[in-house]
């Protein structure tokens, strides 16, 4: 009986391990900051029904994103940007509240950190 | 004193212009297959930078950036070592009588060259695939680019009832990042 406990304790253990086994594979998607994640669901939104051109938007002579669209990526922008550290005087110092300007460093900030995770799951693998 | 001219010309046309990052967001459920181009809008439409080998670039459905699939080309050269799918070679456009294929190490693609910085994101002809098939799906195919690109006529907006591929930039100074977002 107590060999059977036993047995079975250590078959538990062997499950777990390899659970755990499973768990510590990380790919670069599970290694995003929340910031990062806020960021991806920014640009999804613009595919949103309400967030898709206009009518109006679609005359335009230019393919620059709208400044109604562009207003959907800075909140997620600003909180990238300010999690690297930077503050909010330094963020309105550098950009002047211009709304490419912090979408474009934004961008800079994700490819960065996208590198350094994908790098970092290269040297643990 | 004319060629000095037309010199600095393309000189500050060059200042004008760094070709910027390229994303595709394929948020759709079906796998986009599509060329890939990039000219000057400034002055006089050359070079002409096409994907020549694989002249296709297959973005599989559901892969974007969120579950970091997104196919993200930092210029013509890095793309080949940090993209998901590497261009190996580009056929360079230089005049009416002058095209050559590219390696994507060669020297007159890389970064801060006169064939980067004086290109920008174009164009893509593509047509959409039930995903993982060979099966297009009819209706939901097309061009589309930037539309002020002064060299190539083009909408930089597809809606079809299967779906829709959009093009846009978005532009700082000289850096202009430039996105293909299909949903």
């Amino acid at each position: 009986m107590k060999k059977t406990i036993l047995l079975i304790a250590f078959a538990v253990v062997g499950l777990i391990s390899c659970n755990n086994e499973g768990a510590a594979v990380n790919t670069v998607s599970s290694m995003k900051t929340p910031q990062m994640e806020n960021f991806d669901k920014a640009f999804k939104s613009l595919g949103d029904p309400q967030n898709r051109p206009t009518e109006e938007e679609k005359k335009r002579n230019t393919s620059e994103l709208s400044d109604r669209r562009k207003a959907l990526l800075v909140p997620a922008s600003k909180d990238l940007i300010l999690s690297t550290g930077v503050t909010e005087a330094e963020l309105t110092r550098k950009t002047g509240g211009d709304m490419s300007q912090i979408i474009v460093w934004a961008t800079q900030i994700y490819m960065k950190k996208s590198d350094e995770i994908r790098k970092n799951i290269k040297a643990e693998n | 004193m004319k060629k000095l001219l037309t010199l600095i010309g393309i000189a500050a046309v060059s200042l004008a212009y760094s070709q910027g990052i390229f994303i595709i967001n394929n948020y759709s459920g079906y796998d986009f297959h599509g060329s890939l181009s990039a000219n000057n809008f400034a002055g006089g439409c050359y070079p002409y930078v096409h994907a020549l080998n694989p002249a296709t670039i297959i973005a599989p459905a559901y892969s974007n950036m969120s579950n970091s699939n997104a196919i993200i080309y930092k210029n013509y050269k890095d793309q080949f070592t940090d993209s998901l799918f590497p261009i190996g070679q580009w056929t360079v456009t230089t005049s009416p009588t002058n095209s050559q294929p590219r390696a994507w190490n060669h020297a007159a693609v890389m970064p801060g060259g006169t064939v980067a910085n004086n290109t920008r994101w174009a164009a893509t002809k593509f047509q959409m695939y039930f995903a993982g098939t060979n099966t297009p799906e009819t209706f939901f195919n097309g061009n589309v680019g930037n539309n002020a690109n002064p060299c190539v006529m083009i909408d930089n907006l597809i809606t079809t009832p299967y779906g829709t591929a959009e093009w846009f930039t978005i532009t700082t100074g000289t850096t202009v990042t430039t996105f293909l977002e299909i949903y």
